[in-house]
């Protein structure tokens, strides 16, 4: 019993996380929705995860749902490499305008080009 | 406000981070070049900024290290805004000729292309350790598969373009798997590119300085991170 609450109550933090990230990455979010949602049923009826355990060739209800928690965490793993890209992607835009702000600024002669790409 | 002075023609844009010994040698090999040269020092710890600012390039400073890609695409856009005709990427440490550049530019017109790519393999290497040989092979093959692009040399620094070909890179990978982003920009660009033969010299310190066979691994990781989050 003190397993399940545990499970459940980290299950259910992970269900609250990918409600939240659901705008900014949707597939993660449902992904991660959908796994964590499988797990807390499967740990509130074993019997079920024990017969699909089987039916899948995993051996243990448990161990099933322990591989629900590795796909869990790897789906985090892939949502905060994702942010983290996006984090990045701002830093260098804001390096890049503060490079190219001071060049103009010391540089500052004449008219700049007009912007025609042709 | 601030008015810059326009300055049209080709571009030479040099991204160096830490190459303090090497950047003057490069600099001094391009002078007698008509163009201007522009060296975008990606927060280097040495003097970078300093030699090159010495050497009569223009300077652009990022305030921290950000990679090959992103100093390439700050040197890219600050020539389109000085009014820049076409553009030249060029390596820091050493390893391209800038007897080369003129050849890149006469392609792009003798072709009508906005692009064009530099390839070692339709031209020299001259101390290519055989590893080495081996992954730029495997990255061409790989990019030719994802691109459909028709290329003999994916992972070449030296390359020119055109005000609307550069126009039309965004680079948004920051390190060294910009190379294989360049090419995806290009063909879905639709544009024109030619291969150009160009000569690569391999040094110690440009070996030193170059991508290590693991970062081929990271390069392939940030490729696919860019499909999930276009």
């Amino acid at each position: 019993m003190t397993a399940q609450l545990l499970l459940t109550f980290l299950l259910g933090a992970i269900i609250v996380y990918a409600l939240a990230e659901r705008r900014r990455s949707p597939v993660v979010g449902a992904l991660a929705l959908v796994a964590a949602a499988a797990g807390l049923y499967f740990v509130w009826v074993p019997a079920h995860a024990t017969a699909l355990a089987e039916f899948t060739g995993v051996g243990r209800g448990v161990d099933l749902i322990i591989y629900i928690w590795v796909v869990i965490s790897l789906l985090v793993l892939l949502n905060l490499h994702l942010k983290l890209r996006a984090q990045t992607e701002a830093l260098t835009g804001l390096a890049r305008a503060i490079a190219i702000g001071e060049a103009m600024r010391v540089g500052s002669h004449a008219r700049p080009a007009a912007p025609s790409f042709d | 406000m601030a008015r810059t002075k326009v300055s049209t023609g080709a571009w030479v844009v040099i991204a160096a981070y830490n190459e303090a010994r090497a950047i003057g040698r490069v600099l001094t090999g391009l002078s007698a070049l008509p163009h201007r040269i522009l060296v975008v020092d990606d927060g280097s710890t040495d003097a970078t900024g300093e030699v090159a600012a010495g050497a009569g390039a223009e300077v652009l400073r990022h305030p921290i290290n950000l990679g090959q890609g992103a100093a390439l695409q700050t040197g890219i856009d600050y020539a389109l805004l000085r009014g820049a005709s076409h553009v030249v990427t060029f390596d820091a440490d050493g390893q391209h000729r800038p007897e080369d550049v003129a050849g890149l530019l006469a392609a792009l017109a003798a072709h009508d292309a906005d692009f064009a790519l530099g390839s070692r393999f339709r031209g020299a290497t001259v101390a290519l350790p055989p590893l080495r040989r081996l992954l730029l092979r495997a990255a061409t093959w790989f990019t030719r598969l994802t691109t459909g692009l028709d290329v003999t040399d994916a992972h070449n620094g030296l390359r020119a373009m055109t005000r609307r070909g550069a126009a039309r890179i965004r680079l948004r990978q920051n390190r060294m798997a910009h190379a294989s982003e360049i090419l995806h920009q290009i063909a879905a660009s639709g544009l024109r590119f030619v291969e150009v033969p160009v000569t690569i010299h391999y040094s110690r310190y440009s070996l030193a300085k170059g991508q290590r066979a693991s970062e081929f691994v990271v390069i392939l990781l940030d490729l696919f991170a860019r499909r999930l989050h276009p």
